[in-house]
């Protein structure tokens, strides 16, 4: 492990995944998640609870890090961001979960699915391009599907 | 193919199965106590082929991870990748309850439980799908 490059990767993951999780949910579905208002907090209540989000972010950023890391073809942006988009799948199921279970509307669910695609997407793309695994590290899995 | 196909559909009726156990038996009590965070019994009951498609995208993208970048390290490589995307999704799940009146105790249960999940859902994958060959150079 390159811990030098993993810990610029996972700062610079953190600091994306925070700031475009306040542009996409906090800012541009604002109007959109007030339109269940008993589903979120209420706004008053949010301060208090800034630091779960805080280091629910920095988990995130630091675990997603470390598994681009650990990704076999990592140590490039392309391959990061195949990777995030997988991974942003992952994430979007439980968001259809939630959409038959928790009254949200059909615009939050988009809302949280292209939000997650996008978000991990841009995220592995930018580990991956930080991330090199030293060279007597990479193991290559010739792959064919059967 | 043929691997990746078993290992989708066998972690998939697990996934099914540990879901409904987990959340429809295990917390029953812990989701009843905020009924407004949830839709009626009869309102999921039309809308459960939401979960079965969510099931199905987590399993899906999952194996596609493992096969294209955890292969070859068998049980433990998919028990390692299991680990690693619910832990950080236990980060967002933090996240949900900064922003939204859920519980503690079932963000607590609920990660318990997607932990014991992924794990045995990594060491399904790992078990099942096989390369066709590993080399390093």
């Amino acid at each position: 492990m390159n811990w030098n490059k993993f810990f610029v990767a996972f700062i610079a993951a953190f600091v994306f995944l925070f700031v475009f999780g306040f542009l996409w949910y906090a800012t541009l579905m604002h109007d959109t998640h007030r339109e269940v208002p008993t589903l979120l907090r209420p706004e008053a209540d949010l301060k208090s609870y800034f630091g779960w989000l805080a280091l629910g972010h920095f988990v995130m950023a630091f675990f997603f890090t470390l598994l681009c890391a650990r990704y076999v073809p990592s140590g490039r942006a392309g391959a990061g961001a195949m990777l995030g988009l997988l991974v942003g799948l992952v994430y979007a199921g439980p968001h259809l979960i939630s959409f038959a279970v928790q009254p949200l509307t059909l615009k939050i669910l988009c809302g949280w699915i292209a939000g997650a695609v996008i978000q991990f997407t841009v995220a592995g793309a930018i580990v991956g391009a930080i991330y090199k695994p030293p060279t007597g590290q990479i193991m290559y899995v010739k792959e064919r599907l059967r | 193919m043929r691997r990746f196909i078993i290992a989708f559909i066998a972690a998939y009726i697990f996934l099914f199965v540990w879901g409904w156990l987990l959340n429809g038996i295990l917390l029953k009590d812990v989701y009843a106590e905020t009924p407004n965070l949830w839709r009626s019994q009869t309102e999921m009951a039309s809308l459960f082929h939401w979960i079965i498609i969510g099931q199905a995208l987590v399993v899906f993208s999952f194996v596609m991870i493992y096969a294209s970048g955890f292969a070859g390290g068998g049980i433990i490589a998919g028990i390692r990748l299991g680990l690693l995307l619910e832990i950080a999704a236990i980060g967002m799940r933090l996240g949900f309850y900064a922003v939204q009146p859920i519980p503690g105790k079932l963000i607590v249960y609920g990660s318990i439980g997607a932990v014991i999940e992924m794990v045995i859902v990594g060491a399904m994958v790992g078990g099942i799908y096989k390369p066709a060959s590993v080399r390093q150079p």
